[in-house]
C-alpha cells in the first residue's frame, strides 16, 4: 500500500475529501478558514468546574449536583464572542477544542493526556498547565467513582471475558463491546420547540409553581419531586446567567469596537443574549441563538452520543422565518449566513474521545449533530417548506461536513425535493443522507407511539430516529462482533487472537459437522449466546447510569419527565417508549462465510471444511486457491435468494431473540445495523473468515454488503436488504446502507432524474436509511492498488457504465485523467 | 439454443429509467470496432482474464486437463476444455453464453422494474434468436414491462416486424450508407439494414425510434458520411439520432479470447467528434 501517514496528512487527505474550498460569499467562510487547519485542543473548564462543584456537593441528589454543577460553570466559566461571528456561545477555547466528562471516565485521564496529542485517530493538544490541573486536580477526584470502573466491577466472569481485555485499564475486547463507557447517553434530540414557546422563563415558572404545590408531608415529595424541581429551576437560572455573561462582553466589545458595522452588531448580540435564552424569541435570529445556547448548554451538561442532534429545523424555526420574511426584516440570504454561522460553530466544538475505543468508533473527528429536513407534519402532510430548500443549497455551497443533513422522504415528497436531494448528493459528500419515513413511521407506529408522534420524528445520531417528549430511553448499548461469533465456531469456542481461552460455546468440532444445517445451529447458539451477554451488560448499564448520571436540562426539556419529576436517566418513566439496540456487526461477512461453507463443503464438495480451517489458521498464506473457491462463492448483496435467505435467517433468529427477552429488561432491545466506522477495529480481532476475507480486516458494514462483494451493481443491493428483512417483526431499529457511485453515472440532468428514481425505488422497497458516495479519481486510484476491495466500483465510460478493476490498467488511466479534466 | 452472455442490471444507458438488459449471445455482423467480441459467435466460448490467474505454484488445478503454464501463469487457448472453467478457483477460465428461459430473464427484469425501467434486449444481434426474443418480448408485456431493442438492424424483416409490435422504444444502429465500405468493416453490406429501417419507418410510425452511429476513424468519421445519415433520417417520423465515439474499452476482451484487436491503435479525433455531432444537430 501507501506510505504510512502522519495525523496531520490523515487529517488532510479525511477534509480533502470533503472538498474544504477557501473563498465564499458569506463571513461564515472566513472563520471557516481560521479555524479549519488548527489542530485541536483539550479545554479543561468543564471538567475542572463539574470537579469543584461534585466536590462541594457530595451526598445531595444526583439531579440537584448536576444542577450546581452547571449554575458554577455558567458562572464561572470563560465565555468567547468570535470576531465576526453573529451567533454566540461556545464550551471551550478558540479554534478547534473539546472538552471533558471525568465523570464518564476520569479513571484513564492521567494515561489519556499523555497519549492524545501523538495518537493516530483524532489528536488534541493541550497545555502543559492544563495537563497539570487534570492530573493533579480534577482525575484524582473521580477514582472509583466513574461509571466505567463501577460497571466492569458489575459483571459476571463469563460477561467480562467477551467485553474487556484483562489488564487494568479495561480496553475493549471488541467482541461483546460495550459503548456506555465513553458516553454518557444514547444520540438524542431536544424538544427545542418548547424554548422557542416559552423560554426558560417559561419552564422555571412551571417548576416554581409546581413546588410551591408539593405537600410537605410527603417523603416522595420531598426526596424525589422536591430535588428535581429545584434541579431544573438552577438549571433555568444558569442557562439564563451564561447568556447574560455573554450579553455583558458583547455589551464591553461594542464600547471598545471602532467599526459602526461590527459595533451595530455587537450591539444586536447583547440585546439577543439578554432576551434570549430566558424568554421566547421574537425573530429568525432570535430562534437561532435561543436553539444555539441550547445546544450549547447540553453539550456542557453531558456527552451524548454523537453529540446533540438538532431535530427538525426546517419545521420548528419555519414560523420565525414567515414572520420575518412577511415583516421584510431577512433576506434568505441572510437567513443561509445565520445557519452557516452555526455550522462553523458547531464545527469547533469537537467529540473528544479519551478512550482508543471511542476514538476507533468515530474517526476522523466525527460527530452527527443531525439536523432533519423534510418528511411530514404531524398531520401526515407533506412538510417541506422555503427552510428546506434553504437548508439544502447551504449543504451544497457550505464546503463542511458539519451538521449531518438528514433528509426525510415519504411517498409524497414533493419532485422538487427529490430532485434537489439528488442534487445535493451529487455534489459527491455524502449528503444529505435519506431516511425512509414509510419504514419508520410504521416501526414507531407498532412502537406504541401516536400517529401524530410518528409522523413527527426526528433523525438523531446517525441512522437513529427519535420522537422528542415520547422517547425516553438514553442507555447507550452494546456492539456485537458477530464475525467472532462464527470464529468461535470454527475453533470451537475459543479465537486465535486469544489462544487456549475459551471466550465462548464450545459447539463442537468444527471439521465433525455432517450437515449444514448442524453448522448453522452452532452459529446461531453462538449468536444467542452473544446477545445474552449484551443484555447482560445493558441492564447492569441500565441500572448503574441512573446512579452515575443525571440530566436537569434535559429532563426539563421533556414533558414526561416534567409531569413525572423524574430524571431522563432514570430506568422507567411512564408512558415513554424506551427504543434501545443492539447492534449486528459483520452482517454480510457472516452471510458470505455460511453461504461458501454451504456451497463449496456440502453442495460441490469443492472444499472440505478441514481444507477450509486449515487455510483460515495460516491466513490463506500457501492456500491462495481455497480463497479463491471461497471468494466466488455466492454473495450478499447481488439479489441473490442463495445469500439472502441466510441473512433473512440471521435477521429473524436476532429478533426472536430480542422478542422473548427484551422485554426483561423492560425496553425495546432491537437488532440495529449501523456500525459508525467500528467495523474496522472489529475487523481487527477476527482472523481470516469463510468468505476469503484475509485476519484483521475490517468487516462488513451495517446492512452493505462485503467490500467489494456486490458486483451486480446497487439497484441488487437495495434488492438484498429487502429480501434480508423480516417485514412482520418490529424487534429491529436502522439500517444503515452506503452506496458508492461514479460521478458519471449521476452526471447532468438525466443522471439526476436517474438518482431520483433510485432514491423512490428505495422508499418504495422501505429500506431504512442510504447514503451515497459520488466518488472521485483518487478513489480510482485507490481501486487501481486494490482492485479486490473495489471489484464493485462502477464508472461510466462512452455509453455504457463498467465496473472498473474490470478494465485494462490503460483504460483505468484514462478514465482517471479524463475525470480530472472534467473536473476543472 | 440460444445463449444470454450477460445480463445487466443497473443500467442507466439502454433506454428509459435505470433498467435491465439482456445480451444474446450472436451476431451476423464482425464490426471491427465491436466492444463486446464474445458477442458474435453464437456458440460458448472460453474467456481467459490473466491477471486473475493466481499460477500453478498456488493452484495448478488444470495442470490435470493439459493446460501449459508460461511465467507461472496458465496459458489457455479456445480449445481449453470447459471442465477447466469449472474447476478453476479464481474464475480466471470461464465460460461465456448461458442458457436462460425467458422467464427466468423476465423474473430478474420484473424484480428490477421498481427501479423504474424496465426490460432492454441488446446482443450480439437479438432480431436473430426469433424463438427466444419474441417470447421475452410477449411476455414482458404480459408483465407490463417496458421493452426496449437494440438491433444492427441486419436481420429478417420478419422477426423485426413482429417484435415492433411488443416494443416501447428502438435503439437502432445505422453505421454507414456506404454499402462497400460497411461490408470492409462488418463483414456485410448496409443494404438490409437501410431497407429493414425504411420499412419499419413504414409500418410503425408511432414506435419511438433512436438511431446511432458509432463514429468509427477511417471508417464513418467525414462529414460526409454522417450527413448521409442525417439526410436519410431527416423525414423518418419519431427518430432521434445519436452519434456515439469509438473507445477501445473492448480491447482486453479480444485478449481473453485470446484473438487478435482489429483496431490497433487507432484513435478517434476528439475535436472531429465533436464537430461531427454538432453537424447531425443541425441537421436533424
Amino acid at each position: 500500500m501507501s506510505q504510512t501517514l502522519s495525523p496531520q496528512e490523515i487529517r488532510i487527505k479525511a477534509e480533502a475529501k470533503n472538498h474544504i474550498k477557501v473563498q465564499g460569499k458569506n463571513r461564515a467562510y472566513g472563520i471557516l478558514q481560521k479555524i479549519r487547519s488548527v489542530k485541536p485542543v483539550i479545554d479543561i473548564e468543564r471538567g475542572l468546574y463539574f470537579t469543584q462543584s461534585f466536590k462541594e456537593t457530595e451526598g445531595q441528589p444526583l439531579q440537584l449536583r448536576w444542577a450546581k454543577a452547571l449554575y458554577h460553570y455558567a458562572k464561572n466559566a470563560k465565555v468567547y464572542i468570535d470576531d465576526d461571528q453573529l451567533l454566540v456561545g461556545r464550551s471551550g477555547k478558540e479554534g478547534r477544542y473539546g472538552i471533558l466528562y471525568p465523570e464518564l471516565d476520569g479513571n484513564i485521564f492521567k494515561e489519556a493526556m499523555e497519549k492524545l496529542p501523538t495518537r493516530e485517530n483524532s489528536p488534541f493538544d493541550i497545555t502543559d498547565k492544563d495537563r497539570k490541573t487534570v492530573i493533579e486536580e480534577i482525575a484524582p477526584y473521580w477514582q472509583g467513582k466513574t461509571f466505567h470502573e463501577n460497571f466492569a466491577k458489575s459483571l459476571t466472569p463469563e460477561t467480562t471475558k467477551l467485553t474487556y481485555n484483562p489488564d487494568k485499564e479495561l480496553t475493549s475486547r471488541y467482541i461483546v463491546n460495550e459503548t456506555a463507557s465513553f458516553r454518557s447517553s444514547l444520540q438524542w434530540v431536544h424538544d427545542y420547540e418548547i424554548v422557542l414557546e416559552k423560554g426558560f422563563k417559561g419552564i422555571k415558572e412551571e417548576a416554581l409553581e409546581k413546588l410551591s404545590g408539593l405537600d410537605e408531608y410527603s417523603p416522595l415529595d420531598y426526596t424525589e419531586k422536591r430535588p428535581f424541581l429545584e434541579a431544573m429551576i438552577i438549571t433555568c437560572d444558569a442557562i439564563v446567567l451564561w447568556a447574560n455573561r455573554h450579553a455583558d462582553l458583547a455589551d464591553g466589545l461594542a464600547a471598545k469596537e471602532s467599526d459602526p458595522k461590527r459595533r451595530a452588531e455587537l450591539k444586536k448580540i447583547a440585546e439577543t443574549c439578554r432576551r434570549v435564552p430566558e424568554n421566547p424569541p421574537r425573530t429568525f435570529y432570535e430562534a437561532m441563538q435561543a436553539q444555539w445556547f441550547t445546544q450549547m448548554f447540553s453539550r456542557i451538561e453531558q456527552k451524548t452520543g454523537t453529540i446533540i442532534s438538532n431535530g427538525r429545523m426546517d419545521q420548528y424555526l419555519y414560523p420565525f422565518y414567515k414572520h420575518d420574511i412577511k415583516a421584510g426584516i431577512i433576506t434568505d440570504d441572510e437567513v443561509q449566513e445565520l445557519f452557516e454561522c452555526m455550522w462553523v460553530a458547531m464545527a469547533q466544538f469537537i467529540d473528544l474521545y479519551l478512550s482508543d475505543t471511542g476514538g476507533a468508533f468515530n474517526e476522523g473527528y466525527a460527530h452527527w449533530e443531525a439536523v432533519t429536513i423534510g418528511g411530514q407534519t404531524k398531520e401526515g402532510l407533506d412538510a417541506t417548506n422555503e427552510l428546506t430548500y434553504i437548508l439544502l443549497k447551504s449543504k451544497r455551497e457550505f464546503p463542511l461536513n458539519y451538521p449531518d443533513l438528514a433528509a426525510r422522504i415519504h411517498t409524497r415528497s414533493p419532485k422538487r425535493y427529490l430532485y434537489e436531494v439528488a442534487e445535493t448528493i451529487k455534489a459527491g459528500e455524502g449528503f444529505p443522507k435519506l431516511i425512509n419515513d414509510e419504514d419508520v413511521v410504521p416501526l414507531l407506529l407498532s412502537k406504541g407511539a401516536k400517529f401524530e408522534e410518528a409522523y413527527d420524528y426526528s433523525v438523531s445520531g446517525c441512522a437513529e430516529c427519535r420522537m422528542p417528549n415520547r422517547d425516553t430511553y438514553t442507555s447507550p448499548n452494546a456492539y456485537i462482533n458477530f464475525a467472532a461469533a462464527l470464529e468461535m465456531v470454527i475453533y470451537n469456542g475459543k479465537m486465535l487472537k486469544y489462544g487456549d481461552e475459551v471466550l465462548g460455546l464450545e459447539t463442537g468440532e468444527f471439521t465433525k459437522f455432517k450437515t449444514f444445517d448442524a453448522l448453522l445451529e452452532a452459529f446461531l447458539k453462538q449468536q444467542r449466546n452473544f446477545i445474552k451477554h449484551a443484555f447482560i451488560q445493558q441492564r447492569e448499564i441500565i441500572r448503574l447510569r441512573a446512579q452515575h448520571f443525571a440530566s436537569p436540562l434535559g429532563s426539563a426539556l421533556h414533558k414526561l419527565c416534567r409531569e413525572q419529576y423524574l430524571d431522563i436517566h432514570q430506568p422507567k418513566i411512564e408512558g415513554g417508549i424506551d427504543l434501545g439496540y443492539f447492534e449486528y456487526m459483520g452482517f454480510a461477512t457472516v452471510i458470505d462465510s455460511l453461504a461458501a461453507i454451504k456451497k463449496t463443503v456440502f453442495e460441490d464438495k469443492t472444499l472440505t471444511l478441514a481444507q477450509i480451517k486449515e487455510a483460515l489458521e495460516h491466513n490463506f498464506k500457501g492456500y491462495e486457491a481455497v480463497r479463491q473457491i471461497l471468494l466466488n462463492a455466492p454473495s450478499y448483496g447481488n439479489d441473490d435468494e442463495y445469500t439472502d435467505s441466510i441473512g433473512k435467517l440471521l435477521d429473524r433468529e436476532a429478533q426472536e431473540f430480542t422478542r422473548k427477552y427484551g422485554a426483561e429488561l423492560g425496553v425495546h432491545m432491537d437488532l440495529r445495523l449501523v456500525p459508525f466506522t467500528s467495523h474496522v477495529p472489529f475487523g481487527k480481532v477476527v482472523s481470516a473468515t469463510p468468505n476469503g476475507r484475509f485476519a484483521n480486516t475490517p468487516l462488513s458494514d451495517g446492512s452493505s454488503a462485503s467490500q467489494g462483494a456486490d458486483i451486480n451493481g446497487p439497484t441488487a443491493v437495495l434488492l438484498s436488504n429487502y429480501a434480508t428483512k423480516n417485514f412482520d417483526c418490529c424487534e429491529h431499529a436502522g439500517r444503515l446502507i452506503n452506496v458508492k457511485l461514479s460521478p458519471a453515472c449521476v452526471k447532468g440532468e438525466e443522471g439526476t432524474e436517474k438518482l431520483v428514481r433510485f432514491i423512490e425505488a428505495w422508499r418504495d422497497l422501505k429500506l431504512w436509511h442510504i447514503q451515497f458516495n459520488v466518488l472521485n479519481t483518487d478513489t480510482m486510484r485507490a481501486a487501481q492498488k486494490d482492485p479486490e476491495n473495489y471489484r464493485n466500483l462502477l464508472v461510466r465510460i462512452a455509453g455504457y457504465s463498467a465496473y472498473f478493476t474490470e478494465l485494462t490498467k490503460d483504460l483505468q488511466d484514462d478514465l482517471i485523467s479524463r475525470t480530472e479534466h472534467e473536473a476543472v | 439454443m440460444s445463449l444470454v452472455f450477460n445480463i445487466q442490471r443497473y443500467s442507466l444507458h439502454d433506454g428509459d429509467g435505470i433498467r435491465t438488459t439482456v445480451f444474446l449471445k450472436g451476431c451476423p455482423l464482425k464490426c471491427r470496432w465491436c466492444c463486446n467480441p464474445e458477442s458474435q459467435s453464437y456458440e460458448k466460448e472460453v474467456m481467459y482474464t490473466r491477471s486473475k490467474c493466481i499460477g500453478k505454484t498456488e493452484c495448478g488445478f488444470c495442470e490435470k486437463y493439459g493446460v501449459e503454464f508460461e511465467e507461472n501463469k496458465a496459458k489457455i487457448t479456445a480449445e481449453c476444455p470447459h471442465e477447466v472453467c469449472n474447476i478453476c478457483p479464481s474464475k480466471a477460465v470461464k465460460t461465456v453464453g448461458e442458457e436462460y428461459t425467458a422467464d427466468e430473464i423476465l423474473d430478474i427484469a420484473e424484480r428490477d422494474s421498481i427501479f423504474g425501467g424496465g426490460i432492454t434486449i441488446s446482443g450480439g444481434e437479438p432480431l436473430t434468436h426469433p424463438d427466444l426474443l419474441l417470447e421475452i418480448l410477449k411476455k414482458a408485456k404480459q408483465r407490463r414491462l417496458s421493452t426496449a431493442l437494440e438491433t444492427c438492424g441486419h436481420a429478417d424483416y420478419s422477426v423485426l416486424f413482429e417484435a415492433a409490435k411488443y416494443l416501447d422504444m428502438i435503439m437502432f444502429d445505422i453505421k454507414s450508407l456506404n454499402t462497400e465500405k460497411h461490408r470492409e468493416y462488418t463483414g456485410k453490406s448496409s443494404e438490409l439494414i437501410i431497407k429493414n429501417f425504411t420499412a419499419l419507418c413504414a409500418d410503425y410510425p408511432n414506435l419511438r425510434k433512436k438511431v446511432r452511429t458509432p463514429v468509427i476513424p477511417d471508417f464513418n468519421d467525414t462529414a460526409n458520411d454522417i450527413m448521409d445519415i442525417a439526410a436519410f433520417l431527416r423525414d423518418k417520423p419519431n427518430v432521434q439520432y445519436e452519434l456515439l465515439p469509438y473507445h477501445s474499452y473492448g480491447k482486453s476482451k479480444y485478449q481473453a479470447l485470446g484473438r487478435e484487436y482489429p483496431m490497433g491503435e487507432k484513435t478517434l479525433d476528439k475535436h472531429n467528434f465533436e464537430v461531427l455531432k454538432a453537424l447531425a444537430e443541425e441537421m436533424l
